[in-house]
């Protein structure tokens, strides 16, 4: 199967030793990866880096065979940051202004939001159950309705990829197994590959097909159990 | 009433006063809302000194503030990228820096040159007619450049990292922010005063972020706030014969107490998160759902993940 993401080699060093290197990542069409691993094991980074947000120390990226530098398709890349619950209570934006974010590019700068925009903000509502919340300002929801906020922003525009770092993070526990069950879906019925940084092993095992796990610079990449195997192992060994 | 607008140099004040009411709070929105409150205040430590030093070498103070607060900007929002974690100290250093180059250029200064009262406090009455299309074409830029891109800098506001992955010019778009900052800075510096113009940035920002309900509403709010301000603040300066600026200022701190009781009633608490039952397809306000066809879920299950199991 096609590979839509290529890492080689990679390696990351805030420069007081490497966080991790040489690590090499494939992940195929419609692939659920969950990157597990230790606190401080450097998955936010590799999110970092591969939201493009951050520069590799070394080794390379690329997306649909294009070296990240020269990606410029970013509309196919959603991206949901972590813990958002963690934002400024008072920030005055509405639900339908945060979904409405997702629809904005390079490219549309300046453009102002017609029919078909809206009719897309409104199914992105409908799907992630915010149509009655849609007036409200984000910091007048819950957790778990926030998260879904900003899963809706990322799937607006229909991508193709879909990056979440610790998308469960300060939910409750309901709210987690709703969300993973979102993923579940978005990954199964609309074929979106994702990469999800998650703490919740148990949840991420049932959602993901295969996982990516890193701990004091020793990767690992293969099926869940395993890679769950070699958390044990590494993961607590090291702490 | 009337009598205050017969006299042309009024006319000019109540200009410049109210154009400043609209580009002022416009710009502050977004600075307040990135956590920025307090650079207007730095930015116009630095234009003193631009000012100053204009002064000193027989060049024009509002030009010269200008050219002083855009580098001062740049240098600033260059910081805020770099250094991050050190952003607050750094910025006050620049600051103190701007503080200390107008004290030295000032006490360089034997010949005058400009009128320190009027650059600190401000002299609206004495508006030129040249200050006042300056200060409508500064407030014309601001208005196109939040107009167009309106969109972008509301993403790069609420979440930079976030519009940054979704390829926006984050950089540029921040850049040209500070600039149109500092030259609101510098070219408002006539009216309200150097000490008291980035109040005209925060305060009604400040008021609107009690009643509003979204980011369009916030910048339309905090427009209409500054108008009232200057409106009120200028009509009592003029009949209680007080310094225009620090009236302004002062009415538009009352209109904050007054938003903050009427944006009072107005705050919703966060709402425990329902659960979507599937079976039933609807919210539930429990954490759990009682369906009487599955007895399971009353034992503490939740239907979405019971349903994926099986």
């Amino acid at each position: 199967m096609e590979n839509i993401i290529s890492v080689r080699n990679l390696g990351f060093d805030y420069g007081d030793g490497w966080v991790f290197h040489k690590l090499d990542l494939d992940v195929p069409r419609g692939d659920f990866v969950a990157v597990i691993g230790a606190n401080g094991a450097g998955k936010s980074t590799l999110m970092k880096m591969l939201a493009h947000a951050m520069p590799p120390t070394m080794g390379s990226i690329s997306y649909y065979g294009t070296p990240i530098e020269k990606f410029d398709q970013w509309e196919k890349v959603g991206y949901v940051p972590q813990n958002p619950a963690k934002m400024q209570r008072d920030f005055p934006i509405s639900v339908r202004e945060v979904v409405a974010l997702g629809l904005i590019s390079k490219y549309k700068l300046w453009q102002r939001f017609g029919s078909e925009e809206e009719k897309k903000i409104d199914k992105a509502l409908a799907t992630f159950r915010l149509t009655d919340l849609q007036t409200r300002k984000i910091g007048e929801l819950s957790g778990g309705q926030q998260q879904r906020v900003f899963l809706a922003r990322a799937m607006v525009k229909e991508p193709e990829i879909l990056l979440l770092d610790e998308p469960a993070t300060g939910i409750d526990a309901a709210s987690k197994i709703d969300l993973y069950d979102m993923l579940a879906e978005i990954n199964g019925e609309q074929g979106v590959t994702i990469i999800m940084i998650s703490h919740d092993l148990e949840l991420a095992a049932q959602a993901a097909k295969s996982a990516l796990c890193i701990n004091h610079g020793i990767c690992f990449r293969g099926e869940v159990h395993e890679a769950l195997q070699h958390h044990h192992k590494h993961g607590y060994f090291y702490r | 009433m009337l009598e205050m607008f017969e006299m042309e140099f009024m006319q000019r004040a109540w200009m410049a006063g109210l154009l400043m009411a609209i580009t002022c709070p416009l710009i502050g929105s977004f600075l307040v809302l990135r956590r920025q409150s307090l650079i207007g205040d730095g930015l116009g430590h630095i234009a003193f000194a631009g000012v100053a030093g204009g002064a000193l070498v027989g060049f024009s103070s509002v030009l010269s503030a200008a050219i002083a607060t855009i580098i001062g900007a740049l240098a600033i929002e260059k910081v805020r990228t770099k250094l991050s974690d050190l952003a607050d100290m750094v910025l006050a250093i620049f600051f103190y820096c701007g503080m200390g180059l107008a004290v030295i250029f000032t006490g360089l200064n034997k010949e005058g040159g400009f009128n320190l009262s009027s650059v600190l406090f401000g002299s609206l009455m004495t508006v030129s007619t040249q200050d006042l299309w300056i200060v409508a074409a500064l407030a014309l830029a601001t208005i196109i450049f939040v107009i167009i891109f309106y969109r972008p800098l509301q993403y790069l506001t609420f979440d930079e990292t976030s519009a940054k992955v979704n390829g926006l010019p984050v950089a540029g778009l921040s850049l040209l922010l500070a600039i149109l900052t500092a030259l609101t800075i510098a070219l408002s510096m006539r009216i309200v005063g150097l000490l008291l113009v980035s109040a005209m940035m925060v305060i009604p920002v400040a008021c609107a972020l009690q009643t509003s309900r979204s980011f369009a509403t916030t910048i339309l709010q905090s427009i209409f706030y500054g108008i009232v301000s200057v409106v009120f603040g200028l009509s009592i300066s003029y009949y209680a014969n007080l310094a225009p600026g620090g009236t302004i200022v002062l009415t538009s701190t009352i209109l904050f107490v007054l938003s903050l009781i009427l944006g009072k009633s107005k705050r919703i608490r966060p709402a425990p998160d329902p659960i979507h039952c599937k079976v039933c397809d609807e919210e539930k306000e429990e954490t759990k759902c009682n369906h009487p066809d599955f007895p399971e879920y009353k034992k503490g299950h939740h239907h979405g993940r019971q349903e994926r199991d099986e």
